[in-house]
């Protein structure tokens, strides 16, 4: 099962490597083809690591929700030994274990029908070969993230997705705000990177390993606390969680099957495996996890309401996506790692799918995104509006679509942590009602009805159908995955994805509701979200109720709750006032300056040594005798 | 004892007059202005030297500095200014002003350390006088020191010489051609 | 010894040779610059010479006559550079024969 990883792994780099080799020598579409099935060997390999653990896990008997007897832990395979200092070695390791190979298995089998969606998508674009190579290259860093064997591992593909977000948001790099999004992606990932690290040293310091046993390493309270602050500083920025979100909507410059990937299937999920993975520090530092669950909260709501006034498509399904995340953050937050990392797998299906289904609407009004201009779509592009109409459903929450059995657990788990139980378990219901109406308010506002005028003149089909089969393939995959994948786990009646996951992360027992609570839990939150449908239906589509206008609210809304407005005021505008400050009083003056001012000053100094040269025989004869006479002065002096 | 006296007052006497002459034949030979009377003073010098050596039992010395020094080099000196033609020039003027001055201080100073060196090792290594023999500064004694003692010294010597003997003649031939002669 | 002894003669070799210094660095006409120079290197002879007998050393007197064998090749170098100066019309005052100034 070690070598399953190590395909998985390395296909996609392999690929890259490939791409970037060949050059412009092979032609984009050879480049499209190597891509895609590198990714798809990786799944292969990922089954294969799948199964090679499934046959090492212990038997256990159905209907026992955990099983604490044998305990495999997965197996490490180490390539070599890298660093080495004193007590202190880290090696390329990976690790194989129930966690990363559900992980592998989404993002290889994910990534594959994305990455052969985008052959459609980007067909015709000059630099089609730059975004293959970049894309493999995205898919290897998050296999490395999920598959890393010990904490350095980790960081090292915790750091190069966030270089590939970087470079595939920024891939139109004509665009300044393509650029500018892609800036400030990174950056805010390197906060998140940059209190990792800090956690990480001060694991080192106190355990001397990064290896994941010293997670379990007894620390003090105020040790373990620093060292879940950093990593929960990681998450949120990875998974733009508040307050670090701002970076997410604007990364929807990048191409769509990028926003499909990275921004909403695999790298911003990655904040939730890590604490997944690290639960263990988080258990020590019980606090700090509460305070994840708590971001996750505030999150999924504000998220919400400010999808409500969003007017591109993509941008919806972005808030839509930073709100889901923050139901990950909550179900791991209090303890269900199982359920967060089942609402993970589901996401990936139905928020892909949403995404996918955008892409084939904005190709098809060549790249259109303004969802007040594509009333009526569906009448053009009936097998896209089913699909969108798959997930939409999907991400509500509705029965019997993925997202009913993935999000009702992560609600109900909260009921039983304390008094701010109930104010998440509130959180999450309204969530759910703001879910059900921004999604509808989207599908109402694009699909159904009379296409508008601007539809009519815009759309165009490819060759007669909605898209390339490259791209309805894995839509309609996807769509029956979001209609059937959340069949596998049905708390508290069949689990086997927490069985599954138990050997290395148990759920919390405080985050184990009861069968009664999960089932009130599941009526309310399906009624409140079928109430969020008909809210949207009331004002969308039939127009029976007005928006309420609320100039200040909307404008609140609109500005999203002016995060961005108070991080420019207080990290870019000083900077870049410093940066000036420092160009104008000291760049300038000192260091250019210096060239020209050393060259003057050695010409001058020449000038000067220049009139000891005067030519004359007798100005060198007097120097001699001066310079005896110093010297046998010198001589008497001594003696 | 009184032929003693007599001798040291002799010597005494041949010495002042000696030194007398030395100082002010250097004088002279530094202040005309007319270099052929400079040459000149430099053999009224050079002889008062050979006299002061012949009080130092350097007999050899002395013979050798009037045949070289004053036969040889001091008519060399003749032949070129007569060569070269009258020039007469004021022997303080020119030069950058601080010239003259800088001139007689560094002159000066070293005079006058040295004259002090002097005077501090007089307590020193210069109080131990030694008895010289009859042989001390004769021709034979002379040589037999130059070619056995101090062989390599002579050969080198030798070889400077040769040397400047070449220079010389490089320095002094004619060109063929006329017109090269032009280009400096 | 019979006379002065050898501190008298140093102080004349110290003299002559101030002299000397004073003419190389104070007159203008070339061959007066390389009487001068005579000078001062008989001074220096001098003080050998002086000292060799007072420390019953011979080898100074072997090195005033080689300082007098390198004096005369100095001066015959230094008087075929006039010669040839004379050759080319250039002038033999010092202070012209300036090409090398900075």
């Amino acid at each position: 099962m070690t070598g399953g990883s190590w395909l998985c792994l390395l296909a996609p780099l392999g690929g890259t490597i490939v791409i970037t080799l060949c050059g412009t020598r092979i032609p984009r579409i050879a480049a499209a083809w190597i891509a895609t099935t590198s990714v798809f060997v990786a799944f292969g390999g990922a089954i294969w690591a799948f199964l090679g653990v499934h046959s090492q896990h212990a038997p256990n008997s159905v209907g026992l929700a955990y099983a604490p007897s044998v305990y495999h832990q997965g197996e490490i395979t180490t390539a070599w030994t890298w660093l080495q200092a004193g007590h202190f070695s880290v090696g390329l390791q990976l690790l194989v274990d129930p966690l990363s190979t559900m992980m592998m298995l989404i993002v290889s089998g994910v990534g594959g029908l994305i990455v052969l969606y985008s052959i459609g998508y980007m067909d015709g674009d000059d630099e089609e070969r730059r975004y293959f190579a970049y894309i493999a290259f995205f898919v290897f860093s998050m296999l490395l993230l999920v598959e890393g064997g010990n904490l350095l591992m980790l960081l090292v593909g915790w750091g190069l997705v966030g270089l590939s977000s970087y470079l595939l948001i920024g891939f139109w790099h004509e665009r300044p705000t393509a650029v500018a999004a892609a800036k400030k992606a990174f950056v805010m990932n390197a906060f998140g990177d940059a209190t990792m690290a800090l956690a990480f040293f001060i694991l080192i310091a106190h355990t001397d390993s990064l290896s994941f046993g010293v997670l379990n390493a007894h620390l003090s309270s105020t040790q373990a606390n620093l060292v879940a602050l950093g990593l929960l500083g990681g998450a949120v920025a990875k998974s733009a969680q508040i307050p670090l979100q701002t970076w997410l909507p604007d990364a929807m410059e990048g191409p769509t099957p990028v926003s499909a990937l990275i921004h909403a299937a695999t790298m911003v999920t990655a904040g939730v495996y890590l604490i997944a993975r690290t639960h263990a520090i988080f258990e020590q530092a019980r606090t700090i996890e509460l305070i994840a669950a708590g971001t996750g909260a505030l999150t999924l709501l504000v998220a919400g309401l400010i999808a409500l006034v969003q007017t591109d498509i993509k941008r919806v399904i972005a808030y839509s996506t930073m709100s889901q995340i923050g139901y990950m953050f909550l179900g791991v937050g209090v303890g269900g790692y199982a359920n967060g990392m089942f609402h993970l797998m589901t996401h990936a299906f139905f928020k892909a799918l949403l995404f996918m289904t955008a892409g084939l609407a904005i190709h098809a009004l060549a790249g259109e995104q303004d969802i007040r201009n594509m009333r009526g779509l569906g009448r053009l592009m009936p097998f896209t509006k089913w699909c969108f109409l798959a997930g939409a459903l999907a991400l509500v929450g509705i029965p019997p679509f993925a997202g009913f059995f993935s999000k009702d657990p992560i609600i109900a788990s909260t009921l039983n942590i304390g008094w701010y139980g109930y104010v998440f378990y509130a959180c999450g219901l309204v969530g759910a009602f703001l879910t059900g109406l921004y999604t509808f308010r989207l599908w109402f506002l694009v699909f159904p009805g009379e296409p508008s005028p601007f539809v009519r003149e815009h759309y165009h089909d490819h060759h007669g159908s909605e898209g390339a089969w490259t791209m309805l393939l894995p839509v309609g995959i996807l769509a029956v995955l979001a209609t059937i994948g959340g069949w596998i786990q049905f708390p508290p009646h069949w689990d086997p994805i927490t069985r599954w996951l138990a050997p290395v992360a148990p759920s919390l027992p405080d985050a184990v509701a009861s069968s009664t609570q999960e089932t009130v839990t599941s009526i309310v939150s399906v009624l409140v979200g079928l109430t969020g449908i008909a809210v949207a239906w009331a004002i969308y589509s039939e127009r029976k109720i007005a928006i309420p206008a609320a100039p200040s609210l909307r404008r609140l809304l609109e500005e999203k709750f002016y995060f961005d407005r108070l991080y420019d005021r207080i990290f870019y505008a000083p900077a870049v006032a410093t940066a000036n400050f420092l160009r104008r009083e000291f760049e300038e003056p000192v260091v250019l300056q210096t060239g020209p001012d050393l060259g003057e000053a050695t010409i001058e100094t020449g000038g000067l040594v220049r009139r000891i040269q005067t030519g004359l025989l007798r100005t060198y004869v007097f120097f001699l005798a001066a310079g005896a006479a110093a010297v046998v002065l010198a001589f008497l002096i001594a003696k | 004892m009184i032929l003693a006296s007599a001798g040291n007052v002799l010597v005494w006497l041949v010495w002042v007059v000696a030194a007398f002459s030395c100082l002010a034949s250097g004088v002279a030979v530094v202040t005309f202005s007319n270099p052929f009377y400079s040459a000149l003073a430099l053999i009224g010098n050079l002889g008062s030297l050979a006299v002061m050596y012949l009080l130092l039992s350097a007999e050899f010395v002395a013979a050798a500095q009037v045949l070289v020094y004053a036969g040889a080099v001091v008519v060399m000196f003749l032949f070129v200014i007569a060569y070269v033609g009258p020039r007469r020039e004021t022997p303080w003027s020119g030069g950058p002003s601080w010239q003259t001055f800088g001139a007689v201080a560094a002159a000066g100073a070293l005079l006058v350390e040295i004259v002090v060196a002097v005077g501090m090792q007089a307590s020193g290594s210069l109080s131990h006088e030694t008895k010289v023999g009859a042989d001390f500064g004769t021709p034979a004694w002379i040589g037999r020191v130059f070619l056995v003692d101090h062989l390599l010294a002579f050969e080198i010597t030798s070889v400077v010489l040769l040397i400047a003997a070449v220079g010389g003649v490089i320095l002094g031939t004619h060109t063929r051609r006329p017109d090269l002669e032009k280009t400096v | 010894m019979l006379g002065p002894n050898v501190a008298w003669y140093l102080a004349i070799a110290a003299v002559l040779f101030g002299i000397g210094a004073l003419g190389v660095l104070v007159r203008r006409n070339t061959l007066v610059v390389l009487l001068s120079l005579e000078l001062m290197l008989n001074a220096g002879n001098l003080a050998l010479i002086s000292l060799a007998r007072h420390w019953h050393n011979g080898a100074g007197q072997i090195f005033a006559l080689a300082v007098m064998a390198v004096a005369a090749s100095e001066v015959c170098v230094g008087l075929g550079l006039v010669v040839a100066l004379n050759r080319r019309e250039l002038s033999l005052d010092v202070d012209t024969l300036s090409e090398l100034r900075g």
